[in-house]
Formats: structure tokens, sequence, C-alpha cells
């Protein structure tokens, strides 16, 4: 059995029924656990698996953007497909939180997923089990809007106090790419000293 | 206070006196660094590096607070959270103060001018002399910089309203 | 006094007590002795500064909003996010090839490393490998990029404590290092050299050569540093037990590079986590320290710099030929899929995680940068901390502010 396999079935043991699904995606473990078990999954971890190293939380949104590809002439911004699709471990709707823990011991470490629900996302804090969590929470809350419960202050991280939304959120958009949208890829520069640029020249003289 | 202030600088000051002051402003620029982000390693590079050494054209890097300094290098990237403090420190510095500003985060937002926390180029707070472009801008990028404002010192007018006017913190056209 | 007599103490003397012996005092200096007695209860209050956004001592604009009772600390609260781009954000909006310049800017220090792991997790999804020669030189020029910014810190760290000389001598030496990569690549950093697939460009002609003569002048410049700072009594006396992590404190809070090892954990994901780039055929050693306080980070840090050094030196003896470039299509597009990949960069653990939908740009990357976790430990360690030994742990701790704000 590889590494991998070795650390599913250890992982996917001792975590038991919390775990509704698992993939493999690029020689890494990805689990999708119950929301309602997130933080007995980290104690899990912590203390059975050996995972002392955090390193991150965040989210996902899942939502293809809106306005992707729909800019007249934003010939630039790359195209995605318009279907929502998800991807390893699947998901249950639009918002996802997902962390990464380690071991430092043993070398190994995983993905866990959680889906969270989109009208009024919340999930539990990890911040009692590892303290780093606390900064990856309030950066999570302030860019997509989930509440962590029993985290000890969930405040702005990055942005002003007063800034209104959550940026990555696939619905924010970007609004200079709206007021003007990058012209793109110019293959078809005039070269210096040849017609084209003559008359730009002729025009910018006579304007 | 000063021969600006008492309106002493209206008549045409002679030539090789507004030649003299300006000769010795331009060489004895006090530049407060204020440096942002990577703009900052290739301003350090100008400063302190014996390779690229900024004291040679007369500019000496740090002053002990911004309410002595004449000239300051915006570098690097203007986001909207910290654009008010830069305007606070801008307003700290006496006149006449110059303003560069280094590299294209600074010039226009730059290859973040698309995103929702970045200000789109720092002449939106600020009234700037000298533009550099690059990203970053090498050391003699800035130096040349440097030269060019200088210059512009070099030819500004006395006689005139100009002194006046730059003394007075309001812009002025220098050819 | 007499033997059997109690000592006075500032909390048993009486008002009138006089610690200073009798001596001859000149009329005037008189009433600056009185107020040299001890037990002056006074009645203080907390007081609440900032430091930062621009200071000298925060490395860029880290605010650091402390409450102090006289010099000491009660609590930090660090405010980030003044320079705070939206990476995230930007990467959805950006091709591939866009991405790799964009991130170039999160460590600016190190650019070179920044790219590597994107560029890895890439082609994980993609399924193609770069060939040996562009691994082989992907390896040098992030070890060189490890060598550049550490060489800023072993004299900017010396600034910070208050010595001027280290930092000159920093700066001289990082042109060297800075000059080889900008023969190579084209820019001194932001060198945007890595494609989807291998490198740009292969080397130029009598670069090797060039590179074992910088790498001999590093060793020697690792060897002033160790001389200079190190072994400076005024430096060990403001390093030496500031700023105490302990390990597994550390490992939650996701501390992880050099901080981590100067703690005590022997963790190194060139060694440890999944093999990228050439090191599987290196040989190198990995230092620890048991301390965990500044002056540790500063040791391990010194001892990687030349680490680092070696392993450029081993990378040109062996470098294959070959092809640096995979057969890659003109337009990127990586098929649908999520990959993580984390690298050792000079900052710490460093990792991307690529969610692809099939397009020719990506569809989110998350972006776990080192100093972010770094930093989230300062409101833990700064209690109770003297205000100058804030700089010193400050300095220690090595952050980059594109790489805590992103």
């Amino acid at each position: 059995m590889s590494d991998l396999e070795v650390l599913t079935t250890r992982v996917t043991e001792a975590l038991g029924d919390c775990v509704i699904e698992h993939a493999e995606a690029c020689g890494n473990l990805v689990l999708r656990v119950r929301l309602d078990s997130w933080r007995s999954v980290a104690e899990t971890a912590r203390n059975t698996l050996g995972c002392n190293y955090l390193s991150f939380i965040s989210g996902i949104d899942w939502m293809p953007a809106p306005t992707v590809g729909l800019i007249e002439g934003d010939t630039s911004t790359p195209a995605q497909p318009k279907e929502m699709t998800f991807g390893a471990a699947g998901s249950a709707g639009r918002f996802q939180v997902f962390a990464h823990v380690q071991s430092t011991v043993q070398h190994i470490g995983f993905t866990i997923k959680a889906d969270v629900d989109e009208a009024a996302p919340h999930c539990d804090s990890w911040v009692s089990v590892y303290p780093g969590a606390d900064w990856h929470e309030r950066e999570c809350w302030e860019m997509y809007g989930v509440v962590f419960d029993g985290h000890p202050s969930l405040r702005h991280l990055y942005l002003p106090a007063e800034f209104e939304g959550h940026p990555l959120r696939k619905d924010f958009p970007l609004l200079a790419r709206e007021v003007k949208p990058w012209p793109g890829l110019t293959d078809v520069e005039p070269m210096p000293g040849s017609e084209s640029d003559e008359e730009t020249k002729d025009e910018a003289v006579e304007a | 206070m000063g021969l600006a202030d008492s309106g002493m600088l209206q008549k045409p000051v002679a030539k090789p006196l507004t030649w003299l002051l300006n000769y010795s402003r331009k060489y004895s620029l006090w530049m407060f660094q204020w440096g942002l982000a990577c703009c900052a390693i290739e301003m350090g590079a100008a400063l302190a590096s014996p390779r690229y050494d900024m004291m040679r054209i007369g500019v000496i890097p740090f002053p002990a607070s911004p309410r002595q300094a004449d000239l300051i290098v915006i570098s690097g990237t203007v986001t909207d959270k910290m654009a008010p403090a830069i305007r606070r420190l801008y307003e700290q510095m006496p006149d006449p103060k110059y303003v560069i500003s280094m590299g294209s985060c600074a010039n226009c937002g730059g290859p973040y001018w698309d995103s929702y926390s970045v200000t789109k180029g720092i002449d939106q707070v600020l009234p700037v002399d000298v533009y550099v472009p690059g990203c970053p801008p090498r050391p003699e990028a800035l130096i040349q910089a440097v030269v060019m404002l200088q210059e512009q010192i070099q030819n500004e007018g006395i006689g005139n309203d100009d002194m006046r006017k730059r003394w007075n913190g309001e812009p002025i056209n220098v050819v | 006094m007499s033997s059997t007599e109690q000592p006075v103490t500032p909390t048993n003397a009486s008002p009138d007590f006089n610690p200073v012996p009798d001596f001859e005092v000149a009329p005037g200096m008189q009433r600056h002795l009185a107020d040299a007695r001890v037990n002056v209860e006074l009645d203080t209050g907390d007081m609440i500064i900032n430091l930062g956004p621009q200071h000298p001592a925060t490395h860029g604009t880290l605010r650091l909003v402390v409450r102090l009772d006289g010099e000491r600390v009660i609590a930090a609260d660090p405010v980030i996010g003044y320079m705070h781009r939206g990476y995230e954000k930007l990467t959805e909006f950006r091709t591939y090839p866009q991405v790799t310049t964009l991130i170039n800017r999160i460590d600016w220090l190190s650019s070179f490393a920044n790219e590597v792991p994107f560029v890895h997790a890439a082609e994980q999804l993609m399924e193609i490998e770069a060939p040996p020669r562009a691994q082989y030189i992907r390896t040098a020029l992030t070890e060189l990029s490890r060598i550049a910014t550490f060489l800023l810190f072993l004299g900017e760290m010396g600034l910070q404590v208050g010595a001027l000389t280290p930092a000159f001598y920093g700066f001289r030496d990082r042109e060297h290092v800075l000059n080889l990569i900008e023969s190579a690549t084209g820019g001194r950093f932001h060198p945007n050299f890595n494609r989807i697939g291998g490198l740009k460009d292969d080397l130029p002609w009598g670069w090797i050569a060039e590179t074992r003569n910088v790498m001999k002048i590093v060793l020697d410049a690792c060897d002033v540093f160790e001389d200079l700072v190190l072994g400076n009594e005024i430096f060990q006396a403001r390093t030496r037990s500031v700023g105490i992590i302990p390990g597994e404190l550390g490992a939650s809070y996701g501390v992880s590079g050099s901080n981590l090892r100067a703690s005590g954990v022997d963790w190194d994901l060139r060694r440890d986590g999944a093999p990228y780039l050439s090191y599987p055929e290196l040989d190198f050693e990995v230092f620890t320290h048991p301390d965990g306080d500044s002056y540790a980070r500063y040791w391990v840090r010194l001892q990687e710099t030349r680490e680092s050094a070696r392993m450029v030196l081993q990378l040109l003896d062996k470098m294959p030929s070959g092809p640096i470039m995979a057969k890659v299509a003109r337009i990127i597009k990586v098929p649908a899929g999520e990959s993580w990949v984390e690298t050792e960069n000079p900052l710490g653990q460093m990792g991307y995680y690529v969610v692809s939908k099939g397009g020719t740009g990506p569809f989110r990357v998350k972006i776990r940068s080192a100093s972010f976790s770094n930093v989230s430990i300062l409101p833990w360690m700064l209690r109770g901390v003297y205000v100058p030994d804030v700089v010193t742990i400050l300095a220690s701790l090595y952050f980059i502010l594109g790489d805590i704000d992103r």
C-alpha cells in the first residue's frame, strides 16, 4: 500500500462517520466532513492523528463568476465554465470552508472541507484546538462572510473597518474592470515609423 | 516669516541670486523614506548600498521625522487603508516639498489596477513631481528621477510668483 | 547598617531614605539627587501607542497597537492590511502566466521562490514535468534567492538592534547575488522566469563560473557576520532569551521555517515534505537550535545561508544538460482538479491550493503565506516584553508585509 493509502485508512478510521466523502487530489488526501463535526475533527486530528501544525483555514465559493466573459471587449479575462461544478470530495452547495493540517513529526498532512449554509453561513471555531486559527477565521469571515461560533473577536483583519461586502465571493465585482475593461492582448502594435503610426501621429498633431 | 511671506520676493530678483538659492536647495535635499513595498527595497539599495550611492548627488536619506524632510519618495503599492496615513505625513512636511512617485503601483495602481483595495496611483492623494516607471525601477532610474527633480528645482524662478507659490504649497508650472 | 538589620527595599524604605551615599555634592546637584530616591509610589495609568504603520522598525506597513505600563507591554494587537492588494481575488481574473507575474510580488525579497509552488501545482494538474535541467536551474535560483533574502536579514537585524555596519555589508553582498539572478533572468527581483513546464531561457555562458566565485564571497560574508554580529556581546545581551517561542505552541499557531527550527522542531519541507524540484538529489543539513529566542533565529538563518551556498555549489557540479522546457501548448489550459503544493520558502512554509475548472485561468487560488502565521503569534509573544525588545522580536521573526497581507 502506498503512503497515501495508509494515511487514508488511518484517517478515515479515526474520524469514523464524520467523513461524508474522501478523495485524492494530486497526491493529497481531501476529506469532506459534516459541518456539526467540524471541531471534533480538529480535536481528533490534533490528539489522535498527531497533527500539531495548522497550515490554513479558508473558504471556497463554487458559484461561477457572473461577470467574467460577459463584458464587451474584455478579451483578457479568462473564460470559466458557466455551470456550477465542484471539486475533489464534492460539495453540497455554494460555500465551503476548508483547512489543511499537518504533523511536523510524522510528516503527514490532509485537507478537510465542510459545506456551510449559503444564506447564513456559520461554522464552529477552531481557536480552542489550534490557537493560530484566530487570524485565519477572521480572514475567512472578512472575505466570505462565514461566521465562526466561539471565536473571541470576529472583526476585520485586512480591510478597513468601513468596508462593505465580502470580496472573495464570486458576486463581488471588481469595479475597475467594469468601468474600463482591459484591452487584452495587443498583437498588432504599429512599429515606429510604419504607416499606421504615421496616421496616428498626424491625427495627434491636428487635434 | 521669511522673504516669501513678507512679499519681498515679488520684485524680479537678480539671476545670480536665484541661481544660487536653487543650487543650494537642489543639492541638499533631505529625503523621507516612505518605503511601502518592493520598490522600497530598490530605494534602499539606491540609498544604502555602496553601488548606487545616492548621497553623492546630495540626497541624504534619513531625516528624523517628516517635519524635517523636503523630498518624499512614495515607493510601493498604496492601499485605501494606507492612503490617509500618507496624506497626513505629507501634510506634516514643510514647504517647499517635492514628491517622487516610484514604481508603477504608485504611478497608476500597477499590476493591481483592478484590485478592490488598491488606490490607483498616489496622485489621487498627493501632487506628484516626478513619476518613475518600472516594476520595480532600477536604482539608477530612481537616481535619474532625482537628477530630473534637481533640474526642475534649478529652473524655478524667484522673481516671478513661482517661489511664493511653491513655498505656499501651490502647484507651479516649470519648464 | 549592620548585617542584622533588614535590607532596605522599595517596599519598606521610608520616604526620607536616601540611597546615595554621603559625599560632597555641589549645591546645584542636590535637587537632582532628590529624585533618585526609591519608593516614590506614583499613580500611573496605561498608555496605548501605535507602532506604525510608518515606522523604521516595523519593516513595512505593520501597525502594532500596544498597551504599555511604563516600558512594558501589557497587550499588543497587530493591525495588518495596509498592503492588502487582494491577490486571491485577482488570480481569479488572470490567466496562468499572468498569475505567475503577479505572485512574484508576494514575498518581494525572494521573488523566485514564490513562483515555484504555483507552477509546480499547475504542472501537477496538467500531469507534466519540467525536464531535469530546468529543475536544477530552478533549485539553484531558489537557493540564490534564499541567500539574497537571508543576507538582507543578517544585515538588517543588526541594524534593528543598533549596529549600522552589518546593514551595509548585507546590502553589498546581496548585490553580488542579485547580479547573478539578473544575468540569468533579466530582473534583479521579480524575475518572472518560471513558465509552466520549465523555464523561459537557458543560462548564459559563464554563469556557472561566476556563481562559484559569488558563493565563495557569500561563505566569507557568513563568516564575517558570525564574527561581527553573533560574537558581539551587545547583540547577545539584546537577543538572548528575548522572544522565546515554545516549539509546540509555535506549530499550533502555524509558525514555520527558520522560526520553528530555532525552537527545536526539526521540520524542513525540502527534506520532509513531498519531493519537489531537485532537493531529493542533494545532500544538505537542516539546523535546529533548542533555545527558541531571537539569537537562535539569527543563528539558524546564518547556518542556512551557508548551507544554501553549499547546495548551489553541489547543483552546479551536478547540472545535467538537456532541454529547459517541456512540450506545452501556447495557450495553457489546465484540466479540472485541485492541487496543493507547499515548499520551504525563505520565510517559512508557503503553499498554493489551486482549484482549476479547466479554463485558461484558475478558479480559486488559496495562497498560504508564511509570514501571516508567523505574525499571528505576536499577541501571545509580546506580553510582558519591554519596548526595545519588541523591535528585536519583530526583526528576528523576519516577516515581509507582502507575505502577510497578500
